[in-house]
């Protein structure tokens, strides 16, 4: 039987200059169109704006193409949006292969146009073998529970679960203290509100309780994650070493972060007894009314020394903290307000107080605060004389002279950092950015989902952020989540592993190697051979390497595609 | 074709309006409301459709994309705007359950009661049937006007019948009415004859179960600082300005000033220019502008390689997430920071700047002369939202931004029950911000919405 | 006729890698500056790392090539052997670590098949230094591309 020649179209993207800069489009566009099964070879502005989309879609219509190639920047950013311009071209979303030539070579060799085009050229040569092989797969669909998982119950974790159980979702709310409300509950004073944050957290508590679909469960830890998106089973264990295990959805993570715990010595912690950080502050004027009291002295002058663990010169924190600024300000002018004698010595780097929190500033500024600023490569010192506590600073805006000041008390201002337990990272997987907090997948495209599907994040455990920002970080995953679920069905990506029965001679290592229990040993006639479960095959191929008759294949990542792929980048 | 369709997705339970004439007026009903097609308007619009809410997105420009679509690069990443935002406008065109009108308006918003609300939309005549267009720039060619084109920021000119941009949506002409010479040309040379100078304003009656307001926001405009001299020295333009000549569609094919159209090589920022500054009505900070200021540094420096770039500051506020990495990337490439703000621009003969400023490092009065300079303008509210509603008071915040009625614990939420804020209608934020902003009131919208039924 | 390049290749013994076949970027002649590297990255992991040192512009060679696959621990010994038959200088593995989606057998399981793959290619003859494999987590950009910057430099080397 006569298999027709397949006809693919290739577009080759100019990214508006980000690869054509770089990379001599025409000159690829020139070099595949003479391939046996590239029916049109294209260049275009944008391959992803509209009107070439529409462009593809007509393209493929009207010359019956069995698929088409994007060579444009990383499958990351739009590799979801060429399959869906095959399926409105009614080819099924497996035709499409997609070739990355703006990270992997206009952007990598932008030191070298000529070897970044004949890379580039390679690349799509490569993605034109692949598409030879590339067929139509169906997908399975399963069915989705509508429950969804939130770990950590502080302001992030809560919203989340009140914004899920609003819209009919099943909540299973964990946090591993005894108490709900995270950081924020610990919280008097807060900036812009006069709602305390133990108000707040009592506020939102009694929001939680209103709902019947949400299960709370304090005092409880995570000890295991199975199984993927639409079906999870979690084991976890409540402080009675009861172990319980919960079904759900999706799992959305809110763990938070930790307050950075300053080296012995650093600005006078642990060495010199007049030395705090924020938080331990932020806790003494909370709970003390009429004086400030310290160590049994009444403080009266108190320096504050800005981003301590953060935007390190020599450490890992080169991030900056966002909100400490704002945060520390508000301290010092509640302060002032509270206990009327205060001075306060602001000691920074430059003060980031933010959109309207710049305000804040100004009233600091109004009612007396000074500011002293380092310059960047000179940061204060703490010195302890006797019983006085100093704080030297070669300040900028007196052009360099050095200025000393005798405080009461050293107030060091410590960075957000991730939580040092990673129990939750780990099994989870959540893959980390530069800064150490969990990664999100795309800045701006996928703002609060991770590489491992059904798996959101929000809050402050993606980086530093105010409550503001960690509500609208919760509020968006759980909208997320729920947008995976509320359909009630998953379709499963077809890209799973298959066994050639012909070969298969049943040692046991494929079925040894799958950690997903995938595998099963079947009766096909007279042999006796292993054979994949579609849907629960991750599509991983580690069954892949250790067959010995080499009779399993992953699709779309077979031995004969990589081979033909081989063989046009050599 | 583009699907810009006239008839909603909703009910339709009166006859539809005829062109020419007064007619009944149409009324139309959606679940949700959105005003504004920006970045943020756009995601809770798609949010929404994504959970089967059936949405009118209603922008007063001709395209959706807001400000998003007109930037090159976006901080930190440097991923071009157009390769972000043009994907997810076309998938916000195509979405069967997203309505779009462009060049229309939203009034009269009234709350009949939880979960009702009627309003009058008002699309303004474009003379142009969208679903003819071929975006052939025919009627370009032909037509004799010249005005100054406000997609590019009046760096260059366009015609009376124009295409607003390239990488515009829906992509189609529109005729310039107020300048419009009405001499036919147009007409006469477009191939699929769909420029229709009979089109009138159409009203639109809209029933919606809860609107969402995402109408972002107006830069500050730098006439009001005349000391530093733009619309008067020819070479001080906007951070806008300069956003368009670096990218992708830019309308000149290098960098350069429009005084005399020399390329630049000694170029300037000025930073918090009608920002933290009371004497000019904004006391805040517009928290993109450092960061804005220091991408187009960086796209400059790679554009320019012999360009020296000097950025006058207060403070560098570069807090987000990869941030202050970037801004340390950009004093590794070799763009000047200078801490001090500058007092007065004046011009040379010659086209030339001089800045004077006091440079705090060195704690004396300067002056420096520069070829070209970019004054990076500060972030201020699109004013008038709160005139959209009737019945209702939408507070407005002390800096005339839509006030949060809960900003901490529930930053969507407004002063009125079933009206909510997405992006920067609330305040100056980024495009990551404006997006989790976004995502916050997709999710009290489709609350507000499930439980209605119950 | 019957030397024909495909001859070459199979008849000649692997441990030189240079000069023999495949297209060298920078023309014929002169020295080369860069060895032709297959790299296998994975779709979650490492590719997201070698596409941020695109995005921070951290150069490498343009001689380097990735083919993307789920799992570093899915890498059969088959297609490493096939790359330097075809001609490439060297392969680098660039593997999930203890970052791998599917689990933690991952890295066992990928340091496994290089030692056998290893083993493989000291039966043929082929320099098992020419087969290299490190973790690289999502952002390790720097490390890949040092790593491919000194493996670019030892290949060169090495070549006779």
């Amino acid at each position: 039987m006569e298999k027709k020649p397949k006809k693919i179209g290739v577009y080759i993207c100019h990214c508006g200059g980000n690869i054509s800069d770089y990379v001599d489009v025409e000159k690829v566009r020139q070099s595949v169109e003479g391939e046996d099964i590239v029916f049109i070879a294209k260049t275009t502005m944008f391959a992803c704006s509209d009107a070439n989309q529409r462009d593809m879609v007509e393209d493929i219509k009207a010359n019956e193409l069995d698929g088409v190639i994007v060579a444009s920047c990383s499958p990351k950013l739009h590799q979801l949006t060429f399959r869906n311009v095959s399926i409105r071209a009614d080819l099924n979303k497996y035709t499409y292969v997609h070739a990355n030539i703006r990270e992997q070579a206009s952007w990598a060799h932008s030191d070298n146009k000529m070897g970044a085009t004949e890379k580039a050229i390679h690349l799509v040569k490569a993605a034109i073998a692949k598409s030879r092989y590339a067929e139509a797969l169906e997908t399975n669909k399963i069915k989705a529970k509508k429950a969804v998982a939130v770990v950590g119950a502080g302001v992030a974790g809560i919203k989340a679960a009140i914004s899920l159980a609003e819209k009919d979702t099943e909540v299973i709310l964990i946090e591993k203290e005894p108490f709900v409300g995270g950081r924020v509950a610990e919280w008097g004073s807060l900036f812009s509100t006069n709602e305390t944050g133990q108000q707040m957290i009592e506020r939102l508590s009694s929001d939680l309780s209103k709902f019947s679909n949400i299960k709370l469960m304090t005092s409880t830890e995570v000890i295991e994650n199975k199984g993927s998106v639409g079906n999870i089973n979690l084991k976890v264990k409540s402080d009675d070493e009861k172990v319980t295990v919960l079904n759900v959805g999706s799992v959305l993570i809110a763990t938070g972060f930790d307050s950075y715990t300053p080296e012995y010595g650093e600005f006078g912690y642990a060495t010199s007894e007049n030395v705090i950080t924020l938080p331990q502050f932020k806790r003494l004027i909370d709970t003390q009314f009429d004086k400030l009291v310290y160590n049994g002295k009444q403080i009266k002058n108190i320096a504050y020394i800005y981003c301590v663990g953060s935007r390190q010169t020599d450490g890992e924190n080169t991030y900056c903290s966002r909100n400490c600024c704002t945060s520390t300000i508000h301290a010092a002018v509640t302060a002032k307000g509270k206990f009327g004698d205060i001075n306060n010595y602001h000691f920074n780097r430059g003060l980031r107080t933010y959109g309207k929190q710049e305000i804040l500033y100004a009233d600091s500024l109004r009612q007396g605060d000074i500011y002293l600023q380092s310059y960047e490569d000179g940061l204060p010192t703490v010195a302890t004389e006797g019983k006085k506590t100093i704080v030297k600073i070669n300040d900028i805006l007196t052009n360099g002279r050095e200025i000393e000041v005798e405080v009461d008390l050293v107030v060091l201002v410590t960075s957000m950092v991730p939580r040092a337990d990673n129990t939750v990272g780990t099994l989870f997987k959540l893959p980390k950015g530069r800064d150490k907090f969990y990664n999100e997948v795309h800045m701006k495209l996928r703002p609060v989902e991770t590489v491992i599907d059904g798996i959101t994040i929000a809050g402050a455990c993606q980086g530093p952020k105010n409550i503001t920002e960690s509500v609208n970080s919760a509020l968006s995953a759980a909208t997320k989540s729920y947008s995976i679920l509320s359909k009630g069905e998953l379709e499963t990506d077809p890209l799973v592993a298959t066994i050639d029965p012909e070969a298969c001679t049943w040692c046991g290592a494929c079925e040894a190697a799958c950690p997903f229990d995938a595998i099963l040993k079947v009766e096909n006639g007279k042999k006796v051979i292993a054979e994949i479960n579609n849907s629960v095959c991750k599509g991983c191929g580690m069954c892949a390497p250790v067959c010995e008759p080499d009779a399993v294949n992953l699709i779309a990542c077979s031995s004969k595609e990589i081979m033909s792929m081989i063989d046009a980048l050599v | 074709m583009e699907k810009e369709s006239n008839t909603p997705n909703g009910t339709n339970s009166s006859s539809p309006l005829g062109v020419g004439g007064s007619n009944p007026i149409k009324n139309i009903t959606y679940d949700a409301l959105v005003i504004g097609a920006g970045i943020a308007g756009g995601e809770v619009a798609l949010n929404l459709a994504n959970t089967g809410y059936k949405v009118l997105l209603v922008d007063k420009e001709l395209s959706v994309g807001g400000k998003m679509i007109m930037l090159s690069k976006v901080f930190p990443t440097l991923d071009c705007a157009a390769c972000i935002t043009t994907p997810k406008v076309s998938e916000i065109s195509r979405h069967p359950n997203i309505t779009i009108f462009t060049g229309s308006e939203v009034s009269n918003i009234k709350k009949l009661s939880d979960n009702e609300f009627t309003a009058k939309v008002t699309k303004h005549p474009r003379y142009v049937r969208v679903e003819d267009c071929t975006a052939c720039q025919l009627c370009e060619k032909a037509c004799p006007v010249n005005v100054r084109d406000q997609y590019q920021f009046g760096l260059i000119g366009r015609k009376a019948a124009f295409i607003p941009f390239s990488i515009c949506s829906p992509k189609a002409a529109a005729i310039d009415i107020d300048n419009c010479t009405l001499c036919g040309a147009c007409e006469k040379a477009c191939p699929t004859n769909c420029i229709d100078f009979t089109q009138e304003t159409e009203i639109m009656n809209l029933h919606v179960k809860t609107v969402v307001v995402a109408t972002g926001f107006d830069m500050f405009d730098a006439k009001k600082m005349p000391r530093y001299g733009y619309g008067q020295h020819k070479n001080v333009i906007t951070a806008l300005q300069m956003e368009r000549e670096l990218a992708p569609t830019r309308p000149f094919n290098t960098i350069l000033r429009p005084g005399d159209g020399k390329v630049p090589d000694k170029i300037a920022y000025v930073l918090c220019v009608g920002s933290r500054d009371a004497s000019v009505g904004n006391p805040i900070c517009s928290q993109i502008c450092c960061m804005y200021s220091i991408k187009q540094a960086q796209l400059l420096m790679g554009a320019l390689p012999m360009a020296d770039v000097t950025i006058y500051y207060i403070n560098i506020r570069s807090f987000g997430k990869g941030f202050e990495e970037f801004y340390q990337q950009a004093k590794g490439m070799g763009v000047n920071f200078v801490k001090g703000k500058i007092g007065r621009i004046s011009e040379k003969e010659g086209g030339n700047l001089i800045l004077r400023y006091e440079d705090i490092n060195e704690g004396k009065l300067q002056e420096a002369e520069h070829d070209m300079v970019i004054l990076s303008t500060g972030v201020l509210p699109n004013t008038g939202i709160d005139k959209f509603f009737e019945n209702q008071t939408l507070t407005l915040d002390p800096f005339n931004f839509v006030g949060q009625s809960d900003a901490l614990a529930s930053p969507a939420r407004t002063s009125i029950e079933g009206v909510f804020v997405a992006g920067t209608a609330t305040g100056p934020m980024d495009i990551p911000d404006s997006i989790l902003s976004a995502g916050a009131a997709s999710s009290e919208a489709i609350s507000y919405l499930v439980n209605q039924h119950n | 006729m019957t030397e024909t390049k495909e001859n070459i290749v199979n008849n000649t013994n692997f441990s030189s890698p240079l000069g023999v076949g495949g297209n060298s970027p920078l023309g014929a002649g002169g020295s080369k500056k860069s060895a032709k590297i297959l790299v296998f990255s994975t779709e979650k992991i490492s590719d997201p790392a070698i596409d941020m040192a695109g995005l921070l512009k951290l150069h490498y060679p343009p001689t380097v090539y990735t083919i993307t696959v789920p799992c570093s621990s899915g890498i059969k010994p088959s297609w490493i052997l096939y790359a330097y038959e075809k001609g490439f200088d060297g392969v680098f593995i660039a593997a999930d670590g203890s970052d791998c989606v599917f689990g933690e057998s991952c890295t066992e399981k990928t340091g496994h098949l290089v030692g056998k793959t290893h083993n493989l290619m000291k039966e043929k003859g082929i320099e098992p230094a020419r087969l290299r494999m490190a973790a690289i987590c999502s952002v390790c950009s720097e490390s890949f591309v040092k790593q491919i910057r000194t493996f670019n430099e030892y290949l060169l080397k090495t070549a006779p």
